[in-house]
């Protein structure tokens, strides 16, 4: 199946080849802006992890809103190419090089997963659509803590270092205490867990002073006061956790976000890069979108293009260079 | 909100006609796993578990847990009529089950082991009811020192519990540890054993080596032992009509064995590491020695196939509690189980009932449901069993091996996993073959892991010092819980035991 659409693709491009080559190059660029994207042809979407995780969930519901405004006119095939966090998929999509129907959304594996093996494709290498979202942190105590606010928790952890429960080491979670430590000039000890779940039971079983984690799944616990909130990692607070400062407001701001965005294969056509760039314009303004925003509290970052592939350049070696220096990766 | 509301909740969430339609399903499913000799609840989940992708969460874990607890059921009718255990929680049912056939009372057997069966298992649910919401709260103040501890109980409770083999065992838990070790190390980031390679950056997962050494394992040994040439001709008949039913006596005699084995099952069950194996073993001994007519088991006694029976299917509800409210599976199935819940995105632990209230009740809400419908069918499709029996190992062969290849791929569509499951299954057979045990192999790769993260992170926040671990009061109760354990489990293992191999002596 896919060996003769594959078949059939580059004989259309040949053909598109040919035009070029017979028609006045005037003439022929908007041609191809036209033939994207063509309704015969199946847009072949990789979501490179498994069913129920965040990345699938972005990808399905960028493509629930494609299909329901009739954005794209052909037929879409999601599929989860799980496995090695992420390289499988990615580099299913890698090996599509050129072709303008492989496309796939990216998380944080996707700066961190080339990090850590030996993929053959690095972020940079893929063609950018859109950054749309970033996933942000937030910083917490137990709600029993006498630990009021991010001053106090600077100043006590300046006293007597403290230890920070986390996500991984790999992660956000560990790049963003450890910038906004040395921004705010004190130590720490990073306690890494396998899972949100568990390290919320370290903390609430009083073994952790502290941890850092994405407010969706902490949101029921700060509600209800078993969880303080004390500073958010973002450029703007999220509704939910009103009143919190952001680690910019009280002048640590360290930039690094999870890039939750939109790629095609690389060397993808100027014209199909385009013609996603304008598509999604319209996708993040629905209100589908936004429901999906707020539904998952993700901080709303949009860039387009290439400036979308200068974020992802910053990332990479921002975390290269923390990871680097306290020996996580060689 | 008190327990009965939540248990009403989860009934609502629980009787939908799909989500009772999973269950049912779950349950006859649960019963097939359990009569095929050698083919145990843990391969049967781990071949499963790829088929509920696209399924809504609770019905699929519904039917999970349905499988799991349907196969004590079903293993028993295999003790009874072959003499032949249908995995290894049943084997303490073949020492009355079977001299109880062949006396010609095969039908009031089966009647009364589903009874049994179902007083044990009901009674495990309703304990669970009461108990987990208390459980929960205690376990709130468990953090990464109590994690560690619990790791280690579940081990050294395994490893105990093997007795005179318990080296081999010990051996087994080592190679499980070492295949724990693949991945990238959580707490430096850096890669261990992976070789560059993508697919092991997150580790060995244990599903493939699970359905490699439990359903290949098991498969090739029985090839070994000639199993396929061999018919099954060893099956007991037994009178449908007439003397089907069980007499007023056999009510009578084991109605406080019943009541006893219920409560003595669910507390081995609760126990990590021990299980319904050794709950099933310890309930016969215990039943033996106290029974007015000692000299009468092991020639067809009801209280001896009743205690077993009873005893085995409450541990396997025992064995939910530490499974829901602190995320450590105490068997290979129960691992299997919690590798359900984790790829549906539900970490269990303390949290777990008061943020998934739905799933969580639902779930025991399906239990109740689940045993009613296993009752029935255990009683009502008995003949149906039966003829599953009589398919001969050169067909069921090959089936397996197809049902473990597609399950194993389908789950990450991975080679490497499915290059791994076939290795797991040579590497079983010669397990079974020389006595090792597969069982403390699964468990230590899933445990080993946990342990070892627990403990880094233990010494993280303690700065390197093990004071810590007496210093927190729950730490200091699981070791003295743990110490308790190790010096009685061995005592009651060893009557377990030695009555067991009494009654196979004597038979």
């Amino acid at each position: 199946m896919t060996i003769t659409s594959k078949a059939q693709r580059s004989w259309a491009h040949a053909g598109a080849m040919a035009a070029i080559l017979a028609l006045p190059l005037g003439v022929a660029a908007p041609a191809i802006a036209q033939d994207y994207p063509s309704a015969e042809e199946t847009l072949d979407w990789t979501i490179a992890f498994g069913p129920g995780g965040g990345n699938d969930i972005m990808a399905r519901t960028i493509i629930d809103i494609l299909t329901k405004y009739d954005l794209y006119p052909g037929d879409i095939a999601p599929e989860n190419r799980a496995g090695g966090s992420g390289a499988v998929g990615w580099g299913y999509l890698y090996a599509q090089s050129g072709d303008p129907y492989g496309i796939s959304t990216t998380s944080g594996s996707f700066v961190t997963t080339p990090l850590q093996a030996d993929t053959p494709w690095q972020p940079e290498d893929f063609t950018p659509v859109a950054l749309l979202a970033t996933d942000d942190l937030v910083l917490v105590v137990n709600g029993s803590s006498e630990i009021e606010t991010i001053e106090e928790f600077i100043e006590a952890a300046k006293a007597s270092p403290m230890n920070i429960g986390g996500t991984g080491t790999v992660n956000v979670d560990f790049i963003v205490p450890t910038l906004f430590a040395q921004s705010a000039g004190f130590e720490f000890d990073y306690v890494s867990f396998n899972s949100m779940a568990d390290q919320t039971t370290a903390l609430l079983s009083d073994a952790l002073d502290a941890m850092v984690g994405n407010p969706g799944e902490i949101l029921g616990l700060i509600e209800s006061g078993e969880l303080r909130p004390l500073v958010f990692s973002g450029q703007n607070t999220p509704a939910a956790l009103e009143g919190v400062p952001t680690m910019g407001d009280v002048g640590h701001d360290i930039g690094v976000s999870m890039p939750r965005g939109l790629i095609l294969a690389p060397d993808a056509p100027a014209a199909a890069q385009d013609w996603w760039i304008a598509t999604m314009q319209e996708v993040v303004e629905t209100p589908e979108w936004a429901d999906y925003i707020e539904g998952n509290t993700l901080t709303p970052t949009v860039i387009y293009g290439d400036d979308f592939r200068v974020f992802l350049e910053t990332t990479k070696n921002g975390f290269e260079e923390v990871l680097r220096s306290v020996g996580a990766i060689d | 909100m008190d327990i009965f509301g939540d248990l009403l909740m989860g009934l609502s969430v629980a009787i939908t006609p799909i989500n009772i339609l999973y269950l049912l399903a779950g349950a006859m499913v649960g019963m097939i796993v359990g009569v095929i000799p050698g083919f145990g609840p843990s391969a049967g989940l781990a071949i499963l578990l790829p088929m509920t992708f696209g399924m809504d969460p609770i019905g699929a874990i519904m039917m999970l847990a349905a499988i799991y607890y349907g196969a004590m059921y079903g293993g028993t009718i295999t003790s009874i009529l072959l003499n032949t255990p249908g995995e290894s929680a049943t084997v303490a049912s073949t020492f009355d089950g079977f001299p109880l056939a062949k006396k010609g009372r095969a039908g009031p057997a089966l009647v009364m082991q589903a009874v049994a069966s179902f007083v044990g298992g009901t009674v495990g649910v309703i304990m669970i009811t009461v108990l987990a919401p208390l459980f929960a709260q205690v376990s709130r103040s468990f953090g990464p020192p109590e994690y560690f501890l619990l790791a280690l109980m579940g081990m050294l409770t395994l490893i105990v519990m093997i007795g005179q083999h318990w080296k081999l065992g010990l051996i087994s838990a080592m190679i499980g540890f070492a295949l724990g070790t693949v991945g990238v190390d959580l707490e430096t980031g850096q890669g261990r054993y992976t070789f560059g390679s993508a697919e092991l950056i997150g580790g060995i997962y244990f599903i493939p080596i699970a359905i490699g050494l439990f359903g290949l394992g098991e498969l090739f040994y029985a090839f070994y032992k000639g199993l396929h040439k061999t018919g099954t001709g060893g099956i007991v008949q037994y009178d449908k009509e007439e003397r089907f039913w069980p007499t007023a006596k056999d009510w009578i005699s084991t109605r406080w064995t019943m009541a006893r084995h219920s409560v003595l099952g669910f507390v081995v069950g609760v126990i990590p590491g021990a299980g319904a194996t050794i709950a099933s073993l310890m309930a016969y001994s215990t039943e033996r020695s106290i029974s007015k007519t000692p000299e009468k088991f092991g020639k067809g006694e009801m209280a001896g196939l009743v205690a077993p029976e009873t005893a085995n299917n409450a541990a396997s509800s025992g064995a939910m509690i530490p499974l829901l409210t602190l995320g450590i599976p105490g068997s290979a199935s129960t691992a299997v189980l919690l590798a359900a819940f984790l790829l549906w995105g539900l970490r269990p632990g303390p949290l777990f009932m008061e943020q998934n209230p739905e799933l969580a009740w639902g779930l025991i809400a399906s239990m109740y449901l689940g045993n009613m419908a296993l009752l029935a069918i255990s009683i009502f499709a008995i003949p149906l069993f039966v003829q599953l029996i009589k398919v001969p190992y050169r067909v069921l062969g090959p089936t397996v091996v197809v049902i473990c290849t597609l399950g194993t791929f389908s789950v990450n569509a991975s080679f490497v996993e499915t290059y791994l499951m076939f290795a797991a299954g040579i590497i079983g057979f010669f397990m079974r073959l020389y006595g090792f045990s597969p069982a403390a192999l699964v468990l230590a790769l899933v445990l080993g892991p946990l342990a070892e993260e627990a403990l880094r992170q233990t010494l993280t926040i303690s700065r390197g010092s093990f004071m810590i671990f007496v210093e927190r009061p729950a730490s200091l109760w699981i070791i003295g819980v743990t110490i308790a354990l190790l010096v009685l489990l061995p005592l009651l293992n060893q009557v377990g035991k030695s009555a067991g191999q009494a009654e196979k002596a004597g038979s």
